[in-house]
């Protein structure tokens, strides 16, 4: 049971299925018809076998009494040749087939066969014969052959209405290999009946399995349409069943979940539209704002010592903002999918050289490269060189100087080499119930930091850029102390894909 | 695993249930013992006025009847018009043969064609001048001197005397008859070996001392 039809819905598919819904139905019409055909046929095959023996019995007795009632005997009757006579004369006329016929008479025995006492005739039939002047029959099997044996003890005359036990008692043996034939003959009959029975209970049982599975397989594949995202799925409801009510109740509830997504997705929708809109709002008077703040800036020497303070504060803060506004443009346009992935094949050290001189981390020995040349990848420059500056940017402002940035390339088991970027700094690390958090939105790795320089949207950043190139990327600390970032990216000779 | 186990059980009950009544009673089965229909009646050339029935005593420890001509009447198509009379006078000679010499023909034992048969007989040997005396009463009852005494006779010797004396004097055999012994016991009963009657095991009552 437990290799069950649930696991793997794709493989067992094609599997025939050892107790499918299928094998049951079958199981079960052969099994009945298999109970009605052998019940009936045993049945009639019983009543027809009990009719012929009976037939062949009832004959067999009474002709072997109106053969014996024809003879004359003396008393005492004496064996010996004459006796054998009439009995012979008795076995020749036998009905339905010739038998041996026996007679027992005080010591004397006699037969129409060979032997003067037979061997198949029991003692209880002889007891009966003699307890009670009854003519009576016994069905024997000797060595695999049926035997009718019939005992009929003799009677005569003593007077008009008189009769006498006359002591002689007749037996009669008959084989019954006639009725045996006929007997396995009526059995062939009825296993020959019986079998084509059940071979015909296969077709209304296909035909119950059709209509059970046809719609459980509809089901199946509409099932997973709707889980690999075609909410408008529906199933066609056919007659007025169980299968017919499940198939609605499917139906209303695949109606149901999609108009519940339709109202998230155009909920979402809005809210995303809504902070774009506001980052581009936001903008234009920005804009405005930073050209102030920086004429400000430049006269700030001439202004008292208070108020230059406060020039340069709103300066740096709106400078701050401008980044975040930046930051939360680019990730509504990730959210709206309108993020575009403009590859080129670059030299991956020498790109991440550039990104690092130019924000001049190289100048002095904050950050540490370990970059082989000759590893090229089709990347987007432009959002490569984000991710590996929010990376380094982090670990510089959040760990401890030096950082380390090595590169290296990995072949995986399903043979597509990646690009492997990782970013070590020297701090006390990332504790560890941050790590699942570490790549969410305006999310804060010290609480009681409140302010920091970046804008919180950095790593997530970051996360959907590799995300954007197919890749992944994983927080971690090192074994002795540091955090460590994991850039996975793989490796595309060709561009395909975008 | 508890499932399984209890479909496995229905299974096995199905298949039995199919496979005893297919095979249960295949081909030709052994059965009992039948009574079918009534004896056969023989004839037995049995002639009441020229012959007598002696009862002997079978192997098997039942009564076998046997005939015996009389030497002396030989008319065979005059008695045979009158056969079966009880009316008739016992004592007359054309009539049927007297009990008297029918219980000394039984006394005499059984001949050598009976023995032949296997026929014996449970009845002392009889000793000679011994006489027997018959007596009918009213009522079916006939009272018999035996020349023999009747202390230690078995209960095959006294139905082989019932039986016969029964049969001489009545074609039916439906006779009490009485049986005096010379010790003066007394013993009566009916013969009852024909089909359809219940016999009466002669010799329950018996007493003694009648002198």
């Amino acid at each position: 049971m437990s290799t069950g039809p649930e696991s793997g819905p794709v493989l067992g598919r094609a599997r025939v299925r050892a107790f499918g819904l299928r094998t049951r139905l079958l199981l079960a019409f052969l099994l009945v018809a298999a109970v009605s055909a052998g019940t009936t046929a045993a049945l009639t095959y019983r009543e027809a076998r009990n009719a012929l023996l009976e037939t062949a019995q009832d004959t067999a007795v009474t002709s072997f009494r109106e053969q014996v009632q024809q003879i004359g005997v003396g008393l005492p009757v004496q064996g010996g040749e004459d006796l054998e006579e009439l009995l012979r004369g008795i076995a020749r006329r036998g009905k339905p087939h010739p038998w041996v016929v026996f007679a027992e008479y005080g010591s004397v025995r006699a037969s129409s066969g060979e032997n003067p006492v037979s061997t198949v005739i029991t003692p209880e039939l002889r007891r009966a014969a003699r307890a009670n002047p009854h003519g009576s029959f016994e069905r024997v099997v000797k060595d695999g052959v049926p035997y009718l044996t019939i005992a009929m003890p003799t009677v005569f005359k003593t007077g008009p209405y008189s009769l006498l036990p006359s002591g002689l008692v007749l037996y009669a043996v008959m084989p019954m290999t006639d009725e045996q034939v006929n007997v396995d003959a009526l059995l062939m009959a009825a296993r020959d009946g019986a079998l084509p029975g059940l071979a015909v209970a296969l077709i209304p049982g296909l035909i119950a399995a059709r209509s059970v599975l046809r719609p459980v397989r509809e089901l199946r594949r509409a099932a997973r349409n709707m889980g690999s995202g075609r909410l408008d799925t529906r199933i066609p409801v056919r007659g007025s069943d169980e299968l017919a009510d499940l198939a609605r109740t499917f139906n209303e509830s695949a109606g149901q979940l999609e108009r519940t997504v339709r109202e998230l997705r155009e909920a979402e929708e809005r809210a995303r539209r809504f902070a774009s809109d506001v980052s581009h709002e936001l903008r234009t008077p920005l804009a405005g704002m930073l050209a102030v703040t920086e004429v400000l800036d430049e006269d700030a020497d001439h202004l008292d010592a208070d108020t230059a303070r406060a020039v340069r504060l709103v300066s740096a803060e709106t400078g701050k903002l401008a980044v975040l506004v930046e930051d939360l443009m680019e990730i509504s346009r990730f959210d709206a999918r309108a993020a575009e992935l403009n590859t080129d094949e670059i030299d991956v050290a020498e790109a991440i050289r550039k990104t690092l001189s130019n924000r001049h981390w190289t100048d002095d020995d904050r950050v540490r490269t370990q970059l082989p040349d000759g590893i090229r990848a089709r990347l987007d420059p432009r959002r490569f060189d984000i991710v590996i500056a929010n990376l380094v940017g982090n670990a510089l402002r959040h760990g401890g100087a030096p950082v380390t940035v090595r590169l290296r390339t990995e072949a995986r088991s399903a043979g597509t080499p990646v690009l492997i970027t990782e970013v070590m700094d020297s701090g006390p690390g990332i504790r560890t119930d941050s790590l699942p958090h570490i790549f969410d939105r305006f999310y804060k790795a010290d609480a009681a930091r409140i302010r920091s320089a970046g804008s919180g949207l950095g790593l997530a950043i970051t996360l959907e850029n590799v995300k954007l190139h197919g890749g992944t990327i994983r927080a971690g600390n090192l074994p002795g102390a540091g955090a460590v970032f994991t850039l996975e990216i793989p490796l595309r000779a060709e561009g395909a894909g975008g | 695993m508890r499932r399984a186990r209890t479909r496995r059980r229905a299974a096995a009950v199905a298949a039995v249930a199919v496979a005893v009544p297919l095979l249960g009673g295949c081909g030709i089965q052994e059965t009992d013992v039948i009574e079918a229909g009534g004896p056969a009646s023989v004839d037995a050339f049995f002639n009441r006025d020229s012959e007598m029935l002696l009862f002997f005593r079978s192997p098997d420890g039942g009564l076998s009847p046997v005939i015996r001509t009389t030497g002396s009447s030989t008319v065979f198509g005059d008695g045979y018009a009158e056969s079966g009379s009880a009316a008739q006078n016992p004592g007359d000679t054309d009539g049927p043969v007297p009990t008297e010499k029918v219980v000394v023909a039984l006394l005499a034992g059984p001949r050598k064609e009976d023995r032949a048969a296997g026929l014996t007989t449970s009845l002392p040997a009889a000793r000679p001048g011994g006489t027997v005396e018959v007596e009918l009463l009213p009522g079916g009852r006939v009272t018999t001197r035996l020349p023999l005494a009747l202390e230690g006779l078995d209960s095959t010797a006294v139905r082989q005397l019932t039986c016969t004396i029964a049969y001489s004097q009545d074609a039916d055999g439906q006779v009490v008859v009485e049986l005096t012994g010379q010790d003066g016991a007394s013993t009566s009963g009916t013969c009852g070996l024909a089909p359809g009657t219940t016999g009466n095991v002669p010799g329950t009552a018996t007493s003694g001392g009648a002198t």
